[in-house]
């Protein structure tokens, strides 16, 4: 792989949603896990959350996955990318996550829409990776870029997210 | 959290029906629900199979042999799953650049030194009478300053714990389990045979814990690394005997819970008896699950230990300067 | 979480529920299982069960309780079964 792609990290690995997701919530966790340094998966918020992931949306689930990148469902008919949240909470980190996957679609050229669906609260959410949202999306890919090359993880800020977070004890140890 | 499951029945481990199943001799089926246990000990004569193996690593379940004296025989160490290459690199930076082993070496010894101190203040509060052991643990921990080896940090760590141990006889009650020397290998007193058991299941504890985190298991520093396969869990095992083994022995033995028939004699040794290892682990356990209030959370000391990894985890990355943990009282 | 189940379920569907039980609780007696379990895997409990037993004919409880320290149990007659980590 080539490592001046936007999503390539100093690493070579390619950025992961998850990692954009996660840009928007906390900036510490992002270098963590560029760094490999994954989070207890025994901690219940985690947990609970993948048990749902595997419960509830598992007859929906058809998962396409590129490098570095998983889609939880891809429409064909309506050649829309999904991607299933629990809740509404994250909403931007959610769109952002979900542009990504469409930028990265396009290299394929498949030039595709994104839903984020809630199926909690029976919403859908549509995304288009237009020429702005590009722009602004390229500009995170950079800073998500400049958060794994720093030599030591941004100091821990307590944010609401510290409660459920599964590096809680990793941060506050 | 998930538990440790103690096997001492005589039979067969199996997978049944998606989940562990104990045959035993009798034919009697002991079924352990997987999904909810971390490790497995091993004491008993039992029989298992790669089938066996290959389910508790998919389950991500540590498996550890003890003999039939109590000893710990090795591990079943499964392919672990908390992986990163950066944090191995730093581990390694720490162990081969000299300067940053002695640091973490002489924490470690800190750590047992003030844990230690610890308990022998609380005794002498109680009983009296240790007001030399004190003095010699707080000058013990002067000298570990200015220990320029990591061979030098062991030799202080080692004269102090031999004062702690002379400390016993006035902390038990029990002349049974008076102190004069320390030996290992066999253990000739009750007291050797009760410290050597204690050890072994931190040991094999911390080596669990280990398991959770990215660290490799391998790769000690104040245990040097070359001699055993696995070395960095005795280095986070010295913080935790005073607070965690050590306790456990005053309980048993003050409380009297421990009779003739916990012990057995062999072969010029003194060991724990069946009976013996089983209120020994009744104890511990109880004292792993026990929890005090750190940084806002209420944590276990078995969690304990898992904070101490990730505490030395953010040293290895160069965060924050790892502490060791040191109790209150 | 501690947790107590029980169960009533047909003749046919029962080496079902006790397999998937198994996975998760620890069987004390006929039709009774108890035990920790994370919260995460209670879910999966519940959802394994749910897609083996029959809804209109098969009832299961379960008694949660946050933490032990209120509960006391008390046996007559034969220890049949108990979660105990020393086994």
């Amino acid at each position: 792989m080539q490592v001046d792609l936007p999503y390539t990290l100093c690493s070579s690995k390619p950025i992961t949603g998850t990692l954009v997701w996660y840009y928007f919530i906390c900036k510490r966790e992002v270098w963590l896990m560029s760094h490999e340094i994954t989070p207890d998966e025994d901690a219940s918020a985690l947990d609970i959350g993948r048990a749902i992931h595997e419960i509830f949306y598992r007859r929906m689930l058809k998962e396409v996955s590129l490098e570095g990148i998983k889609i939880d469902l891809f429409k064909r008919a309506e050649r829309a990318a999904c991607e299933i949240k629990a809740s509404s909470k994250f909403i931007e980190a959610a769109r952002f996550q979900l542009l990504y996957y469409l930028f990265r679609l396009k290299e394929y050229d498949v030039d595709a829409d994104g839903w984020i669906l809630i199926p909690t609260e029976k919403r859908k959410i549509s995304v288009k990776l237009d020429a702005e949202a590009e722009q602004v999306l390229l500009k995170v890919l950079n800073e998500i870029k400049e958060i794994a090359r720093l030599e030591r993880p941004p100091p821990p800020i307590r944010i609401p997210y510290c409660r459920r977070c599964a590096y809680k004890e990793f941060c506050w140890a | 959290m998930k538990k440790t499951i103690y096997i001492f029945s005589i039979g067969e481990i199996k997978r049944k029906g998606n989940t562990l199943c104990l045959i035993k001799e009798n034919g009697e089926k002991k079924y352990v629900p997987v999904s909810e246990i971390s490790s497995l000990m091993i004491f008993g004569e039992t029989t298992f199979n790669k089938r066996l193996l290959e389910f508790l690593s998919s389950n991500e379940i540590t498996l550890h042999i003890f003999n039939h004296y109590g000893y710990y025989m090795g591990s079943f160490y499964p392919k672990t799953h908390y992986n990163s290459g950066f944090m191995t690199l730093k581990q390694c930076e720490h162990y081969l650049d000299y300067a940053k082993r002695l640091i973490l070496a002489r924490k470690f010894a800190e750590g047992s030194l003030r844990n230690m101190l610890r308990n022998v203040i609380y005794y002498h509060n109680r009983k009296g009478g240790l007001s030399s052991t004190i003095k010699f643990l707080e000058d013990a921990s002067l000298k570990l300053r200015e220990a320029r080896t990591v061979e030098e940090v062991m030799a202080v760590e080692g004269q102090a714990k031999e004062q702690y141990y002379i400390s016993f006889n006035t902390i038990i009650d029990d002349a049974e389990y008076h102190y004069e020397k320390r030996e290992r290998m066999p253990p000739k007193s009750r007291l050797d045979a009760l410290l050597s058991f204690g050890n072994s299941l931190l040991y094999v504890t911390v080596l669990s814990e280990i398991y959770k985190t990215h660290l490799d298991p391998r790769i000690g520093f104040l245990h040097a690394t070359n001699y055993r396969k696995f070395s960095l869990n005795l280095d986070v095992a010295e913080v935790f005997k005073p607070i965690i083994v050590d306790r456990v022995i005053f309980t048993l033995t003050n409380k009297r819970m421990l009779d003739p028939s916990c012990y057995m004699e062999e072969l010029g040794g003194v060991y724990l008896s069946e009976k013996g290892r089983k209120n020994f682990i009744e104890q511990y356990e109880d004292k792993l699950k026990q929890t005090i209030s750190y940084e806002r959370m209420r944590v276990s000391y078995q969690r304990m230990i898992r904070l101490e990894l990730y505490k030395l985890e953010k040293h290895l990355i160069g965060e924050k300067e790892y502490e060791p943990f040191v109790t209150q009282w | 979480m501690f947790v107590i189940m029980v169960y009533d379920v047909g003749e046919e569907r029962l080496p079902k529920v006790l397999s998937i039980g198994r996975r998760y609780l620890t069987w004390v007696q006929n039709s009774v299982f108890e035990g920790e379990i994370s919260d995460a895997n209670f879910i999966r409990l519940k959802d394994n069960l749910s897609k083996v037993i029959d809804k209109k004919y098969d009832a299961i409880t379960f008694y949660i309780l946050r933490t032990t320290a209120y509960l006391k149990k008390e046996n007559l007659g034969v220890i049949k079964g108990e979660s105990t980590t020393i086994i």
